[in-house]
């Protein structure tokens, strides 16, 4: 599917350029013309409001001047393909001529406003509405953001969703997947920066307190959430999901969604503002409201949500960590091993894709907390990943795998490299200057609270309350080590050799019996993500007999089946490829079909019985490339 | 175990649509689960989700702010451990701004360590120390002004005590349970008696009746191989004859 994808437009990107030109000396003569008839017909007589209009104008044609004929090309090309709702055209004009005009002209600065363009599109609100999300989504990325972009920004997403919403039903525009994804990210995104920009009460300007006193509903949580839950509502996306998976038809699903629902727009927001709830949920540190939310979702790879790499990604990202905060690692590790086997996979197709860092980073993070969970509760699930996120934090797994005092600076540097950014639902009180001037006034904490007051970082918090958890077991892979010795042994004895108190050291040895069980999903039985039931996580057992520690230790007989499956399957592709290859001197017929048809002949012997292993793979490609 | 935590048996209807609907957000419903978590505390039933969603209301409106409220959520809470309720809890604790002002002084910021060093001693299976402090002078103000409304909070800790002690142990001295559950004498007999556990011959030692986690076996785990990864192979070996 994603290779599909990236060919189409990969190759219609050079296509493009071509059809640019074109339409480019098209509009902009025409263009340029009412532009200049505007300017002569201007009347003489000027009261001063006019004139400031006609300052205005006038700036705005300078700065429309200087936008390059390529990119007023691009723009009314772009509108063009959105009025037309034609989706392959959106598709190329969003995935790569946007980016490709911004590194090539706009890497530096904004983009024109969207007044200045406005001309370029007849003015079509909706087209302008899209084109400032774009606009501000690039002066977040690549620019730094002033208070009146956040301001506006948050204004133009309402007016997104407002037309979206509050239409006289549901509305005729039709975007790309990934672009749907990207709105709901970004909205999440600038909601989250917001947050975490108003909470640096000590570096704002005057101008600024003054505007964020009276910011009321602008990116407060609520709205933001509202939002999230009016596109899940509206959409019906639950009883979508819920639907489907009774394995109702079409026409009942039709039935129950609604018109809203029925629509692809709809429906993609509706599961990507599930997901957002998700990642919103986590930010303020909820997780079990997090994956609450997520309670219809199925977790799985044939959904036909996961289409966006994106939202996929990140979906597994936040349920993974929501369960490492749950204190269920090896549910943790599962979905962490789940999503990374499948970024390996894709590894190949979306090597040029612009998200491919984005995925990435992600990726990264996800090693990192896959390395913690491995250490808190170590199980022999895929040996791969595990190599590989020991490869690559293999100082801090060395350390946090020992246990003992070094782990827990190791664990805080992974935590904080891999934690989301956390945010506080509520601003600073700019809007009491008593409370603000306490705030402002240089290191002088309130002198009511007699503690230390805790940090107002949201991240330092939640980082306190992973480390409290993560040294009451600091401990247990010690004791584990010296267990692993032993089929019975003294309490006092082991007590000796740890150095340790025998009654501090059976306490010692509860915890580690608690650190090897967890609240488990087993086998994905479970009616939501919450779900789960108490499951034993280590290969170590042990039990007390008064002063007396027995202990067992579980084995993994060795396995062959794998390796024989593998290498059975393997030494059958080798032997058909023998027999495929022509002979070293050929008879003539032989040679002629050969040379004709090239790849398509393994394909026909193999698609001749489909169910030979490995070259099935190459069969189907074969057919889809024809 | 986990399932019963997401919704409970006890948890009446209104609560559930509560928990599970948009509604939970709206300020207006606040007072009804406050409402509820009182009846929690008399009862002795927990609901953690509703709790949880009461936390969220003041995260969200500040001017809601009921230190009391938290302080007994929290209390409730340390009952689950080793489930992480009480961080979940925390979790949703914002700091305060200065200059929120209240009728009376706030006693959250005082007791929310205090509360914190309870749990992180139960979490560490600390159980001596645990009741060492619970019971200790400075902790009077929680407990004259708190645990003691909660209907059966020493109990529901023990019980704390006895998952641990059950997962870990088949016997255990009289004398080391007894600093467990902070009970002595003729109430440690009767507290023994109520878990089916029996006294053995010595009169020294508990035994602690099997159970999935105290039962140790050393077991050499085969692979299994399921028909699925067989099909190519086979499919391979029909098409061949």
């Amino acid at each position: 599917m994603a290779q599909q994808r990236m060919a189409l437009w990969a190759a219609e990107a050079d296509i493009e350029e071509d059809l640019q030109d074109v339409d480019l000396s098209l509009a902009i003569g025409n263009y340029g013309q009412n532009a200049y008839d505007d300017a002569l017909i201007q009347p003489p007589q000027i009261d001063e409001a006019t004139l400031i209009a006609v300052q205005q104008h006038m700036a705005q044609q300078a700065a429309f001047a200087q936008i390059p004929d390529v990119v007023k090309g691009f723009i009314v090309h772009f509108h063009q393909a959105v009025l037309e709702n034609n989706l392959a055209e959106i598709t190329v004009a969003y995935e790569s001529g946007w980016n490709k005009y911004t590194e090539k002209f706009y890497a530096k600065t904004e983009w024109p406003e969207a007044e200045i363009i406005a001309p370029l599109v007849n003015d079509d609100p909706i087209f302008l509405i899209l084109y400032r999300e774009l606009y501000y989504r690039h002066v977040y990325s690549r620019l730094q953001p002033d208070i009146d972009d956040r301001f506006h920004s948050y204004e133009n997403s309402c007016e997104l969703f407002n037309y979206l919403l509050n239409s006289d039903g549901p509305v005729q525009l039709e975007l790309p997947e990934q672009w749907l994804w990207d709105i709901i990210d970004e909205f999440i995104y600038q909601y989250q920066s917001f947050c975490t920009w108003r909470s640096k009460v000590k570096s704002k300007t005057d101008d600024e307190l003054g505007l964020l006193a009276e910011a009321g509903p602008v990116w407060s949580s609520y709205s933001v959430l509202n939002v999230l839950y009016s596109l899940i509502q509206k959409s019906k996306i639950n009883e979508y999901i819920v639907a489907q998976q009774q394995g109702k038809s079409a026409e009942e699903i039709a039935e129950i969604v609604g018109e809203y629902g029925s629509r692809p727009l709809y429906r993609m927001l509706g599961y990507f503002s599930v997901i957002g709830l998700l990642r919103v949920h986590v930010l303020l540190g909820d997780f079990t409201l997090a994956l609450k939310v997520m309670e219809n979702v199925e977790l799985n790879q044939k959904s036909p949500f996961t289409r966006v790499t994106a939202c996929h990604v990140a979906t597994y990202y936040y349920v993974s960590f929501c369960y490492i905060m749950l204190r269920r690692y090896p549910d943790a590790v599962r979905t962490i091993v789940t999503i990374l086997n499948f970024i390996m996979r894709m590894r190949q197709y979306h090597t040029r894709s612009y998200q491919y860092d984005q995925i990435n980073k992600t990726g990264d993070r996800m090693y990192a907390l896959f390395a913690m969970c491995h250490a808190l509760s170590p199980s022999r699930l895929d040996d791969n990943i595990a190599n590989i996120a020991k490869e690559r934090f293999g100082d801090q797994y060395a350390k946090m795998a020992r246990g003992g005092d070094e782990a827990i600076p190791a664990f805080e540097e992974l935590f904080l490299y891999a934690c989301p950014k956390f945010i506080t639902a509520n601003a600073p009180p700019y809007d009491n200057p008593a409370a603000l001037s306490v705030l402002l006034s240089p290191g002088s904490p309130s002198p009511v609270t007699p503690a230390p007051s805790a940090t107002q970082d949201p991240t330092h918090r939640l980082l306190a309350l992973f480390l409290a958890d993560v040294s009451a077991n600091a401990q247990v892979p010690t004791l584990r080590s010296f267990l692993k010795l032993y089929t019975s042994l003294g309490a006092s004895k082991l007590a000796n050799f740890l150095d340790a108190d025998e009654e501090e050291m059976v306490q010692e040895m509860m915890v580690m019996k608690q650190a090897s069980r967890s609240v488990s999903r087993v086998g994905d039985s479970g009616r939501g993500l919450l779900d789960g039931q108490t499951i034993s996580t280590s290969d170590l057992n042990f039990v007390i007999d008064e002063n007396m520690v027995h202990i067992t230790e579980s084995t993994v007989g060795r396995r062959y089946a794998g390796w024989f499956i593998k290498n059975t399957e393997r030494t059958q592709r080798l032997f058909d490829d023998l027999r495929k290859m022509p002979l070293p001197v050929p008879p003539a017929v032989d040679a002629a079909t050969g040379a004709s048809n090239g790849v398509s002949q393994a394909s026909a012997t193999t698609a001749a019985k489909p169910p030979r292993s490995g070259g099935a793979k190459v069969a189907w490609g074969g057919v889809k490339a024809a | 175990m986990a399932y019963e935590w997401t919704s409970p048996v006890t948890r009446p209807e209104q609560i559930e649509a509560l928990v599970s609907g948009v509604d939970r957000y709206n300020p207006s419903n606040v007072g009804i689960l406050e409402d509820y978590l009182y009846h929690q505390l008399r009862s002795g039933e927990y609901d953690c989700l509703a709790n949880l969603a009461i936390l969220k209301l003041y995260q969200f409106n500040a001017d809601l702010y009921n230190p009391d409220i938290i302080i007994n959520i929290l209390i409730k809470s340390l009952a689950s451990s080793p489930l992480p309720d009480f961080n979940l809890c925390t979790s949703l604790l914002e700091d305060r701004p200065p200059g929120a002002s209240l009728d009376e002084p706030d006693p959250l910021p005082s007791l929310l360590p205090v509360i914190r060093g309870l749990h992180n001693l139960l979490y560490r299976c600390r159980f001596p120390a645990f009741w060492a402090i619970y019971r200790s002078e400075q902790l009077a103000n929680l407990r004259d002004n708190y645990t003691v409304e909660i209907s059966g909070f020493e109990d529901s800790i023990r019980e704390v005590a006895v998952r641990a002690v059950k997962a870990a142990f088949t016997k255990i001295s009289r004398e080391r349970l007894a600093t467990y559950v902070d009970l002595q004498g003729a109430e440690l007999d009767a507290f023994i008696d109520k878990q089916r556990w029996t006294i053995d011959a010595s009169g020294s030692n508990v035994e602690i009746p099997p159970n999935p986690d105290n039962q140790i076996e050393a077991t050499v785990v085969q692979e299994s191989i399921k028909l699925p990864q067989l099909t190519k192979i086979i499919s391979l070996a029909a098409v061949k004859s």
